[in-house]
């Protein structure tokens, strides 16, 4: 009892039993793949499945009910099967010719000639440079590249491999060997593969399973990366990239890598990928050498037929031009080997270009998810502070939507797409992706609005003054300093302008700014502006009279704020504090190191009394520095008391100084132009003096102190030394006496 | 073989599985299957077409049929193999014997 199924077969229905069924699905499919590189595969395939069809059809008209096994395998006997094909072909053309029979006898003769080893020749079908390793290789009965990849390793070590490897290709016979090991060869595996099939094909040369050759490969690099991303996040190391390239890949297997891919040659052709997993190529070898015969047949039948005709022609005469041939043939096969090693170096080198950008285009890649995961980390930093920035449920909702979308789901779908590729999992549906890359459009658009109505709410500004009455300094010098605060600075994980700590219920901001400007009249005024953002005029104003911003004088000492701090329930909008120092002409101060390092903004405008504050704010910077006096001038502020800035650098700067105080009305320009030509001819002359002197007087101390070193020493062995004679003389004194009184 | 077949189909009008029979009948066996990638080959070289006729059993079938490329080259075949007959023969006359089992079809 059997199953009957019908099939729409060639456009026909067929009821055939289900086994019948099978057997010539397996034989179709096995035409398919025996005809795989065919160039009209589809339409022989479509040829003999007509035919089949017309067959089934002959065989239901006859009365059978249905097709059943005997009839498809009859079927199949007559139509023949793929193995067939060779055999029917080398009887065809057996039974047509003589000559072709007898050099293909010939052939194979010669081939089995070769199949006992025992002898060690260069391989001539199977090389590279001369076929010395394709030769070994076939010796030894191994996979040629490992060969290869041995004198690779030799030569690169002492480059021993090198001479070996010339000295055999002189010594070593060459001869075309023909290739029937069973054995498995190591080749790259191009439908399986993360960069360039290499791991997958050791896995399939060794039996393991993929990921494991994947993860000894990907491991060390992986885990270099991750630990210099720890070591940037948590200590700040500078040199990140550099870091992680030559920390981690600099003893890795990623140099190793490279050369495998340049040396394992990639299975392309359907045998190459049986042998590569070890299976049987009996198929496969047939058919190509069928598709061989059949393609070149009629060259061949041509060639044959010119050469049997030469042959007659001048048999018994000489074989003159069968030399020449012979030799054309070899110079011709010369240039083609010498082609072929050159394409190979071309080769080589297109690969080594293909690794190194594929080596830079995943160190981008791996660049942007760790930047994905920083702004993630730098997400959740910020999250602490989220009841300072938002406003209503809206905004909290979008804030986590945004976190949780927008940058966790490429994370993890990075993450996810790294597992499958190394554990060679094939995604079957495209659903996961679709998903991935919706929630994350969704995240998105959540940061698009979550960013716009955070922007709405710092709208608006407002600027608030407040004048703090301050006593004027005794010595006309008013010194600046910002006292150190109780509140202890927040760990430094992420850093975000102005914000210098917080607690649970309260922001303490350091959007300080100071501000040096020339008093209108000849005292002393401090003033400080504070500004802020909010969603609308009245907001912004409310903030600004939340700040509460304190500076204290004592005599001199004027001492500011470091900041100030937003209680719970106000938010952030950005808000800062510009403390603005009017200095009387002829007036001194000091602004103390202190300043510069703990309030946040720090900018000096000498300029005349500029009140808008949106012109250059940074302009004399870099000409500033803290604990130096400046004293206001007409011009603006000036310096005084250079030597402390120059330490003990050099007397000549005590010039310019007095130079300074004395011609403080001249322009800036000139005395600037002055100081730093003065300064550099010092600079200039105390390298020349330093050089000379130092070392005469180096010189000098050595020679000295040798001679007080040795010239004692000298002296007291010398004397040592008399001393010690003359005890000798009075020692051998009384035994002369005693011999002289023997005697 | 591909002289063989194309021989045959200089004569007419051919459907393979009578080119089959054909051959059978001159002591040539081959298997369908072989005979489909032949003909495909050498209709996608320009030397054959074909044409659909309708058949009462089954699918419709492809008649081939010879074109004048086809014709060319065969004559070229022919005149190749003929040279190469000539030349066993030359070769083989002194000694007569050994030639009949070398060619045994000659079409």
């Amino acid at each position: 009892m059997k199953k009957v199924i019908n099939i729409n077969f060639q456009g026909r229905v067929i009821p055939i039993e289900e086994s019948a069924y099978d057997i010539l699905k397996q034989y179709v499919e096995s035409l398919r793949r025996f005809f795989a590189n065919e160039e009209g595969r589809d339409e022989i395939i479509n040829d003999i499945e007509g035919r089949i069809a017309e067959l089934f059809g002959e065989s239901l008209k006859k009365g059978s009910t249905c097709i059943t096994d005997e009839d498809v395998n009859h079927i199949i006997a007559s139509m023949g099967r793929p193995e067939d094909f060779e055999d029917e072909e080398g009887k065809v053309q057996s039974q047509l010719g003589g000559e072709e029979k007898q050099s293909r006898t010939s052939y194979q003769y010669e081939s089995a000639n070769d199949a006992p080893r025992g002898r060690l020749y260069r391989d001539d079908n199977d090389k590279i440079l001369g076929g010395v390793c394709g030769g070994l290789a076939s010796y030894l009965r191994i996979d040629p590249t490992i060969v290869r990849l041995v004198f690779a390793l030799i030569s690169f070590a002492a480059g021993g491999g090198i001479l070996l490897y010339i000295l055999l290709w002189i010594i070593l016979p060459s001869k075309p060997l023909s290739n029937t090991s069973t054995t498995k060869r190591l080749y790259r595996n191009p439908d399986e593969k993360v960069v360039a099939g290499v791991a997958s094909g050791i896995a399939s040369y060794f039996d393991i399973a993929i990921w494991v050759p994947r993860l000894i490969f990907a491991l060390p690099l992986v885990t270099g990366i991750l630990t210099s991303i720890v070591r940037k996040t948590f200590w700040f190391d500078d040199d990140f990239f550099p870091g992680f390239v030559f920390g981690s890949f600099g003893g890795t297997l990623f140099v190793v890598y490279v050369v495998l891919w340049a040396v394992i040659p990639e299975a392309k052709s359907a045998s190459e990928k049986l042998e590569m997993r070890g299976e049987k190529v009996d198929l496969n070898t047939i058919k190509n050498t069928i598709q061989e015969d059949l393609e070149g047949f009629k060259s061949r039948a041509e060639k044959w037929g010119g050469e049997f005709k030469d042959k007659a022609q001048q048999f018994g005469h000489e074989f003159g031009q069968t030399v020449n041939q012979k030799t054309q043939q070899f110079s011709k096969e010369a240039g083609y080997v010498a082609h072929s090693g050159g394409n190979r170096l071309l080769r080589a080198i297109g690969i080594m270009f293909k690794a190194f950008f594929l080596f830079i285009a995943g160190v981008i890649a791996f660049a942007l998810l760790v930047a994905l995961l920083a702004l993630m980390a730098a997400g959740i930093g910020v999250f602490p502070l989220k009841n300072f920035f938002l406003e209503g449920f809206w905004q909290n909702f979008l804030a986590w939507s945004t976190l949780l979308l927008f940058l966790g789901v490429p994370v993890i779908a990075f993450i996810t797409w790294v597992i499958r590729r190394i554990m060679g999992v094939r995604s079957g549906n495209k659903y996961i992706g679709f998903t991935f890359a919706g929630l994350w459009v969704m995240g998105l658009i959540s940061a698009g609005i979550l960013a716009a109505s955070i922007a709405q709410n710092f709208d608006a500004r407002a600027r608030d003054k407040q004048d703090y009455s301050i006593v004027q300094p005794s010595h006309g010098k008013l010194i600046v300093k910002v006292p150190e605060s109780k509140v202890k600075v927040y760990g430094r994980f992420f850093k975000m302008d102005g914000i210098l700590s917080m607690t649970d219920d309260s922001l303490f901001l350091n959007n300080v700014r100071l501000h040096l400007v020339k008093s209108t009249d000849s005292t002393f005024h401090v003033n400080a502006y504070k500004y802020s953002h909010g969603s609308d005029e009245s907001n912004a104003v409310n903030n600004v009279k939340e700040i509460n911003y304190g500076i204290n004088q004592d005599d001199s000492v004027l001492l500011l704020d470091r900041g100030f701090s937003l209680q719970r329930g106000t938010k952030f909008r950005n808000q800062s504090v510009t403390v603005t120092i009017q200095v009387p002409v002829g007036k001194r101060i000091v602004i103390t190191g202190s300043v510069n390092r703990r309030l946040n903004y720090f900018h000096i405008n000498s300029r005349n009394g500029d009140w808008d504050f949106d012109d250059d704010w940074n302009n004399n910077w870099e000409n500033w520095s803290s604990d130096v006096e400046y004293v206001m001038t007409a011009g603006g502020l000036e310096r005084v008391k250079k030597e402390q800035v120059n330490e003990d650098e050099n007397s000549d700067g005590s010039n310019t100084e007095k130079d300074a105080i004395e011609k403080y009305k001249k322009s800036k320009e000139e005395l600037k132009k002055e100081y730093d030509k003065k300064q550099k001819e010092a600079e200039d002359l105390k390298k020349e003096l330093e050089k000379p002197v130092d070392t005469t007087r180096y010189h000098y101390q050595k020679s000295v102190s040798y001679i007080e070193n040795t010239d004692p020493a000298k002296f007291q062995g010398n004397g040592r030394k008399s001393n010690n004679e003359e005890l000798d003389l009075s020692s051998e004194g009384p035994a002369t006496l005693m011999i002289m009184q023997m005697i | 073989m591909e002289f063989c077949i194309l021989s045959i189909i200089r004569q007419g009008e051919v459907y393979p599985s009578d080119l089959v029979e054909r051959m059978k009948s001159a002591n040539l066996h081959i298997l369908e299957g072989t005979l489909y990638p032949l003909l495909t080959r050498l209709k996608n070289a320009g030397l054959l077409t074909y044409r659909w006729v309708e058949s009462n059993s089954g699918p419709p079938r492809k008649y081939f049929v010879m074109t004048d490329k086809g014709l060319e080259f065969y004559s070229e075949l022919e005149r190749t193999w003929q040279e190469l007959a000539d030349a066993v023969h030359a070769l083989t006359r002194p000694a007569s014997d050994n030639s009949s089992d070398e060619n045994p079809t000659q079409p």
